[in-house]
């Protein structure tokens, strides 16, 4: 089956002040873009990816945002939510960008290509994956150490892998690399797991899937052949080795902020923000992922989004 | 039955309207032994005749020697988009889901000559002293991968020292082998130095600086 995702931005005015900038086009930015868009404001999303919808591109299956009792795919969705915003007139551009400047009337977001101006800023630049730290990590990276079981769990057929964590991440990308795989170990550092109860009774169904608690993975060796991680037990201390041909890592994430630090308030690397998604700089808000917030789920980051828009266009008509 | 459904041909249309000289697609196809070929045959005669200044020009590879040695193709399916002149842009393997747009955006590159590297990448590339073959591989589905290929290809387009390939690794799986592709995208400069991931600009500079 072939499919053609064309996607190739839109022609937008750098020149022109807009009323909001969304940096950032995961699910908070997106659903703020649709609200934003619909109250007329001239809204313009900066998007680093060349397709908008952050995480949920490398999710496989949602099923758990409501609506969609078949589970929906994450790239499905992502584009559905691209289409409805751009149908109301939301403007994205696919850029990186490398500089904000947050003070003042006139906020100024700069990438490589150009330096956009707008009266209000939404932060949405969500969170990346946690690193475990590890001498060779970073070398092995797209050649044994991956954090994209979508990506690259293809590249798996037959083969060993290990997977790193306890969270709802891990359990989900478990089941769908065990459909590549030949034999899995899921690596948790303790034996409680804060993955949904339903995706552990499921992962505890797959034969497929070893659970090895209390162990945490202390290094890598990948040059021999065949590869092995170490691990060392969270238990008695003692150490041993795992063939395997690749390790997957879902520990968590951290948030997306270095462009903002000393500009707003942050805490534990997230924005802080009140309960209408206002940052401590004035005209800034934030929403999603990159908040500091207890659950960050797609339908908590569409909610931000929603409620942020809101009180942007209350902002933006009492300035007026 | 065609490729591309309607909605995705009016899209397509709709940004080849934006073209400005023209543009062709040499391909290189053979009957036999070739996973793709017949597909993206079929899909460059439907994505040719969206646009009158979008022109196809088919090579047999097992016959056409004097075109094969010309354009440097050593695997097929394999395109280059070219325009007043080869810029050394490639794409081996069938430009589909994700990479649909990298096609795209490299047509409307050579038809426009509208880039968007940095005036820092463009001294940088006006000074290359070597020549530069980059290879960035794919897969389809991808969504991390069309920032690396498009970036590649801007860089060719620009220098005639620069050569940029678009490989969809899973139709070649011996070079996966060869090059140690376990993660898309990948690229490789000159063969040997890597670069993982959708490196921005100027990472991907500085990894060509250290190559050379």
């Amino acid at each position: 089956m072939l499919d053609f995702k064309l996607n190739l931005g839109s022609n937008a005015d750098a020149g022109a002040l807009y009323d909001l900038i969304i940096i950032g086009g995961g699910p908070a930015g997106l659903s703020a873009g649709l609200y934003a868009a619909r109250y007329k404001l001239k809204t313009l999303m900066i998007e680093k990816a060349v397709v908008p919808g952050g995480q949920l591109i490398s999710t496989q299956w949602v099923e758990n945002y409501p609506g969609f009792p078949e589970p929906v795919l994450g790239q499905k969705l992502a584009k559905d939510m691209e289409t409805q915003a751009k149908l109301f007139g939301l403007e994205i551009v696919q850029e990186d960008v490398t500089s904000v400047q947050l003070k003042g009337e006139i906020k100024e977001i700069t990438t490589i290509y150009n330096t956009w101006k707008a009266k209000t800023v939404l932060i949405a630049t969500g969170s990346s994956p946690r690193k475990l730290g590890l001498p060779g990590e970073a070398e092995y990276a797209g050649n044994g150490v991956s954090y994209c079981a979508t990506c690259d769990g293809p590249f798996y057929p037959d083969k060993v892998v290990a997977v790193v964590g306890g969270g709802n991440s891990a359990f989900e990308e478990s089941l769908f690399l065990a459909k590549y795989a030949r034999k899995l170990y899921l690596i948790h550092r303790s034996g409680n797991y804060s993955a949904d109860p339903i995706l552990q009774d499921r992962v505890k169904a797959e034969p497929k899937i070893e659970l090895m608690p209390h162990n945490v993975v202390e290094s890598l060796a990948f040059a021999e052949s065949p590869r092995k991680i170490i691990l060392k037990s969270t238990v008695s201390g003692e150490t041993s080795a795992l063939e395997v041909d690749g390790i997957f890592i879902f520990i968590g994430a951290i948030p997306n902020t270095g462009l903002f630090e000393g500009q707003l308030e942050l805490a534990g690397g997230y924005i802080v923000s009140d309960r209408e998604h206002a940052t401590s700089v004035e005209g800034v808000w934030a929403a999603g992922d990159v908040q500091e917030k207890v659950l960050r789920q797609v339908a908590t980051a569409v909610g931000d989004g929603a409620n942020a828009a809101h009180a942007i266009h209350s902002y933006l008509m009492h300035r007026s | 039955m065609p490729m591309l459904d309607d909605n995705v041909l009016q899209e397509v249309k709709k940004a080849l309207a934006n073209m400005d000289k023209p543009v062709t697609l040499e391909l290189f196809s053979q009957a036999f032994e070739c996973g793709y070929c017949k597909e993206t045959h079929q899909l460059l005669e439907e994505l040719s005749a969206a646009n009158p200044l979008l022109q196809l020009k088919l090579h047999q590879f097992e016959s056409d020697a004097e075109a094969v040695k010309q354009f440097g193709i050593d695997k097929i399916p394999a395109i280059a988009v070219t325009g007043e002149k080869d810029y050394g842009i490639r794409f081996y393997g069938i430009p589909a889901g994700y990479e649909f747009s990298s096609l795209l955006s490299a047509i409307l590159m050579v038809s426009t000559g509208i880039t968007k590297l940095s005036a820092e990448a463009k001294s940088f590339l006006d000074n290359l002293a070597k020549p530069v073959h980059l290879q960035i591989f794919v897969t389809p589905t991808c969504p991390y991968c069309p920032p690396a290929v498009m970036l590649a290809h801007q860089m060719a387009f620009y220098s005639d020292k620069v050569k940029a390939d678009m490989v969809e690794i899973s139709e070649f799986p011996h070079l996966a082998q060869k090059y140690s592709v376990q993660g898309v995208p990948r690229t490789t400069i000159n063969e040997k130095w890597f670069v993982e991931g959708a490196a921005p600009e100027a990472m991907l500079i500085a990894r060509i600086k250290e190559s050379l």
